[in-house]
């Protein structure tokens, strides 16, 4: 016992004593940098100028035109196909969401029961849809911070290709039954090999071009991407290694790997994307470039350790829950860090919001991040947990983090990536508003129906004089609630892809601008 | 931070730091414990019902990890005493689940024990309970005009029967129901066990 | 969508050169961080009360089956033999002067082993007995130690070994009723008990085939009675005992899954299957099992504390005794209040969740009342206590009581 709560100790004081060297370090000034390194992303004339490509706007520069071309193939590809995961990801959603209340609906064959079709909706949203959604963006900011051309674009290429082909294969196999029945790494262990090597393949572009670089400042988004590109492989690699683990010592790797997809790679992701985009467009840095730092590592330090928190109560050690309970809480530093930065820029310059889609989307986002992140400090506390654990409301907060702070960011993304790219501007403007609405009210109406469901189905859980029958009558209307929301979700996604589809095979006359190069 | 180099090496320690806590100290410290005295492991059939229960999802509704008393009123359910590691030691998948959307099934066999209830349950659930929401599995039986020698019939209440013809359970549901029935963890527990005491409170009553 | 708002915001906004770490950042990081050893260290303590909990279970288990013969006795069967083993007139016989006591070693251990159902005679009064059988509750060891310790205070004295409880359990292994009276027992073990009362059997009746072939293979393909409930009524973890439950209680619960008025999912359906004249014959065929018990504690409940809790009640809460209307030992006395004893610890707790989340629909009605009085601990504490103890005797006459 001595031995495991001195470890325990350990563990948290590293932690710690991480974020006060760090503190010490920031407001003693021992890194030099600034204002003047968040100015990194603008090239000259840029800055306090709207940057909206939606509407066409954009500066001449030749450099940055030099760049983009160097991205352009690979990143189209990682976002054309994301986006058609999206739509396949979210269709699949919707008919699991269905299924849930109109449990006799399509129940003839193996292929389409709720577990299967539940598994393929995970596993294509967050490997296909925003695994490649972040890569392609990462892939298209990096050189441009860095000022260079993208080193090795082919790489990235034949990373797109094999991941696209292993994913494809991995859902496949889940639909025929072939599951290695792990949540998250239903991916049967030989298929990951493929997702392995093409994630591989699509980080060393993005490494040589950092080596390479032009700038002696990294900027913030830089740290996210390298990270979580050097981070995901190791996690997914050591995640699938088949036969070390066994019983609740595999569940506690699950959830490590689990947590860590969201915590090192979708909030990396998403998190370098706001923190590119939203200066970018308004043209006005971040409100304090020093305090990123803190966002930064104190993620790195908490977020990693947070995992365990979804066997609260379970057949594993208490000293590794607990350990859990406190990082999860202590995630409240980076996200107040990330929180100032992004929203006070945002706040300072509502214009901006009102003016840029793209922006509304991100800036949404990253308040969905402060909100996500807020959230599931609180529900990793015992007391919270107690009711809203093996409920909907975790299905909500999965939802409130990868759907409303990861999608909303990429969906900003590409509106604002995809008119550079092809030097074209969107065929339907019109219809990324309508998008835009179709998203925030579909995703109002699942998150509340999923919290205000999955809390009463707790608390009906931990009365012992209700019979479980109560926790599942009361639920339903709150699932055909959450169908409702995905359905008008759905609709939004089929509307991006429209767009998207259009905007790489409609060349509109006239909508060629050289500007936008 | 001006240097590709230590960011990334700083940051694969950090997540070493963190694979070390999470992964190697619990899998050491569980890797200790032996294999639960009261539990057998899985026989073939009933691995084959375990390979099935994970394809089609079940986990993604049903958990096998009842909680402590302090915690909840799972045992009182009839889902059986708070599970620990050594419970587990068989288990490959892991099938601990995180949801409930149905109830608990680490003691589904203690607790529901007929065979041929479970296979009416699976053919259709609401023939059982009205309310229920859970998939039905009509691929995992025939249906037959009449029964042959060594078919496992499935009794039906009268409004979900088909005239004439009688339903037979497919070799993958008598897996499916071999597997259910070996969950029974009701054997005591040893001295030193593993789980998480956080909510602990000394047997006091509140 | 105009094309004016690049010129939006001409002036720029002037930022401090170097831009501090806003001071809220630091009280939070300072507050988490305390908050955070905190939990630690209140964490370490619940997993130290774990597993002590873990072990001081055990350790009761342990003492419960190292207790002294006299403190069996004070236990298991002063409740009814009085501790003094006087008995109660007209209904309990006492030890004292008992011939069975008094019999050679062999009988006070098939009485244990077994129980009574029938007339017996002691000292010239006549007993309608319904003793219970404690061969499951109470391993060898404990059973020698109880019948040393009876003999010695009330009979010829004499050590009874372990070892001699283990040769006459075999003995009689196969057997899977209690002894039918006094005279069965006087002509089968020791004729010197003297003449007894003759045994009775109740009538069987043609249904009682029928409830047999209901029990063990199901109505018409149904699922069967035994497939859950055990082939002896001895249910399982989280399946009810049914064996010796009175024959009215049966019938009338699987009217009430019939109509609705007890709703349940899993008996609704096999229930409505089944006539009147089936549930009657069910209702007997269960009552009639001496089917040993395989209940033990399961819910961590305070064993001690339950036991309070059945003998005694708690005045503080306004609970009255279990005993006090269940009987003495839980027994069940009328059709209206069934045998608690023996019952599984999951189903006893469950039920008076249940039962105490009735209590504001049905006002005035007692078993909710005081169900709703318990708390979460004591229903675990009851209920793995009743688990502890024997079966209650079968009987086809017990609703004659």
């Amino acid at each position: 016992m001595l031995t495991i709560g001195l470890f325990l100790a350990i563990s948290f004081l590293v932690s710690l004593a991480g974020l006060a060297a760090l503190i010490w370090a920031v407001s003693t000034d021992q890194f030099s940098f600034g204002q003047k390194q968040a100015r990194v992303i603008f090239h000259e004339g840029e800055e306090g100028r709207l940057d909206d490509p939606t509407a066409g706007s954009a500066p001449t520069d030749t450099e940055r035109a030099a760049i983009d071309a160097s991205t352009a193939w690979p990143v189209s590809l990682f976002l054309g196909v994301a986006v058609l995961w999206l739509v396949l990801g979210s269709l699949f959603g919707l008919v699991a969401s269905l299924k849930l209340h109109l449990p006799d609906w399509l129940d003839g064959s193996a292929v389409l029961t709720f577990g299967r079709i539940r598994t393929l909706h995970l596993t294509l949203v967050i490997y296909g849809w925003l695994s490649l959604a972040g890569i392609g963006t990462a892939t298209w900011i990096v050189p441009r911070i860095f000022h260079t051309p993208l080193r090795s674009p082919r790489f990235a290429t034949w990373g797109a290709i094999i991941w696209n082909a292993g994913l494809t294969a991995g859902c496949i196999a889940i639909a025929s039954g072939w599951t290695d029945g792990e949540e998250w790494l239903e991916i049967p262990w030989q298929i990951d090999t493929l997702l392995a090597i093409g994630g591989g393949l699509a980080v060393v572009p993005l490494l040589r071009t950092a080596f390479a670089r032009s700038v002696e400042h990294i900027y913030v988004s830089g740290w996210y991407f390298l990270a979580a590109l050097c981070w995901f492989p190791a996690l997914f690699i050591v995640a699938n290694i088949p036969g070390i683990f066994v019983g609740a010592e595999q569940a506690t790797v699950n959830w490590w790997f689990a947590h860590n997809v969201l915590g090192l790679w979708l909030t990396p992701l998403g998190l370098g994307a706001a923190y590119y985009f939203i200066p970018k467009i308004i043209g006005k840095p971040v409100y304090s470039y020093s305090l990123s730092l803190i966002g930064f590592w104190a993620l790195a330090l908490f977020y990693s350790q947070v995992g365990i928190h979804h066997l609260i109560g379970g057949p594993v050690p208490t000293w590794v829950v607990t350990l859990s309970i406190v990082q999860s809480v202590m995630m409240f530093v980076p996200v107040l860090a990330v929180a100032i930065n992004q929203h006070v820029v945002v706040a300072r310059n509502l214009w901006a919001f009102k003016a840029s889609l793209p922006l509304r989307f991100i800036s949404l986002g990253a308040i969905m991040y402060t909100l996500a992140s807020f959230e599931g400090s609180l529900e990793a506390l015992r007391s919270i947990n107690t009711v809203t654990h093996f409920t909907q409301f975790t299905i909500g907060h999965a939802h409130l983090g990868a759907y409303g702070f990861a999608s909303f960011i990429m969906f900003g993304s590409i509106y604002y990536m995809l008119p550079r790219i092809t030097g074209r501007l969107w065929p339907w403007p019109g219809l990324i508003t309508a998008h835009f609405w179709c998203v925030v009210v579909g995703f109002v109406i699942y998150f509340i129906a999923l919290s205000v469901g999955g809390w009463l189905q707790g608390v009906a859980m931990l009365d012992a004089g209700r019979p479980f029958a109560d926790s599942v009558i009361l639920l339903k209307p709150y699932l055909e609630a959450r169908s409702v929301g995905g359905m008008v979700m759905t609709i939004g996604h089929v509307l991006l892809a429209i767009n998207v589809v259009s905007i790489f095979v409609l060349a509109r006359p006239g909508s060629r601008n050289g500007a936008l190069a | 931070m001006n240097r590709s180099l230590p960011l990334v090496i700083l940051a694969m320690a950090i997540l070493a730091f963190a694979t070390v806590m999470l992964v190697v100290a619990p899998k050491v410290q569980i890797g200790r414990e032996p294999a639960a005295a009261g539990l057998k492991p899985y026989t073939t059939e009933q691995l084959r019902g375990r390979a099935l229960y994970s394809s089609l999802g079940c986990v993604y509704c049903h958990s096998q990890q009842p909680r402590a008393p302090d915690q909840a009123p799972d045992a009182e359910r009839g889902w059986g005493r708070a599970s620990i590691a050594a419970d587990y030691a068989y288990d490959s998948p892991h099938l601990m689940g995180t949801m409930r959307t149905g109830p608990d099934l680490l003691n589904v066999g203690a607790r529901l024990p007929s065979a041929s209830w479970q296979l009416t349950h699976l053919y259709q659930p609401r023939a059982v309970s009205a309310w229920s929401i859970m998939p039905a599995y009509p691929f995992l039986f025939e249906v037959k005009d009449r029964a042959s020698p060594g078919d496992r019939v499935v009794w039906l209440p009268e409004d979900r029967r088909i005239p004439g013809k009688v339903v037979v359970a497919k070799p993958e549901a008598r897996d499916l129901v071999a597997y259910l029935l070996s969950l029974d963890r009701t054997y005591p527990v040893p001295r030193s066990a593993i789980r998480d005491d956080g909510y602990s409170r000394g047997g006091a009553t509140q | 969508m105009t094309t004016d708002r690049e010129s939006v915001d001409e002036a720029f906004e002037p930022y401090e050169p170097k831009r501090r770490v806003p001071l809220p950042v630091y009280w939070v990081a300072i507050a988490l961080a305390l908050w955070g050893a905190l939990t630690l260290l209140r964490d370490s303590s619940a997993d130290r009360t774990g597993a002590k909990q873990r072990i001081a279970e055990a350790t009761t288990l342990e003492r419960r089956q190292t207790a002294t013969g006299s403190a069996l006795f004070a236990e298991r069967c002063a409740t009814c033999h009085q501790a003094d083993g006087t008995g109660v007139d007209g209904a309990i016989p006492p030890l004292a002067g008992s011939p069975f006591v008094g019999a050679s070693p062999g009988v006070i251990v098939q009485i244990l082993l077994h129980g009574i159902e029938g007339p017996i005679s002691v000292n010239g009064s006549d007993f309608d007995g319904h003793m219970p059988a404690f061969g499951s509750v109470l391993d060898d060891d404990q059973l020698a130690r109880l019948a040393t310790s009876v003999r010695g205070t009330w009979g010829p004295g004499g050590s009874i070994s372990p070892g001699f409880v283990a040769t006459e359990r075999a003995r009689t292994a196969q057997r899977t009723s209690p002894w039918h009276g006094g005279d069965e027992i006087a002509t089968t073990l020791d004729r010197t008990i003297g003449v007894q009362p003759a045994y009775l059997p109740a009538p069987r009746s043609p249904d009682d085939l029928t409830a047999q072939s209901i029990a063990s293979i199901g109505k018409a393909g149904g699922w069967s009675c035994a497939s859950c409930h055990g082939s002896h009524g001895e249910g399982r973890d989280g399946v009810p005992r049914l064996a010796g439950l009175s024959p009215d209680y049966i019938a009338r619960q699987l009217l009430a899954f019939t109509d609705g008025s007890r709703p349940n999912d899993i008996m609704r359906p096999v229930a409505q299957q089944l006539t009147a004249a089936d549930r009657v014959a069910l209702g007997r065929l269960f009552a009639s099992l001496a089917t040993p018990s395989s209940s033990h504690p399961a819910l961590e409940g305070d064993v001690a504390r339950g036991a309070e809790l059945a003998l005694q009640g708690d005045d503080r809460r306004n609970l009255p005794s279990c005993f006090s209307c269940h009987g003495p030992s839980g027994f069940g006395v009328s059709p209206n209040i069934p045998s608690i004893a023996a019952q599984r610890p999951s189903y006893t707790a469950g039920r008076l969740a249940a039962l105490a989340r009735l209590t504001s629909r049905q006002p005035g009605s007692i078993m909710p009342a005081i169900a709703g009085r318990l708390s979460d601990a004591d229903r675990r504490a009851v209920a793995d206590y009743l688990a502890t103890l024997p079966p209650s005797p079968a009987t086809s006459s017990k609703d004659a009581r």
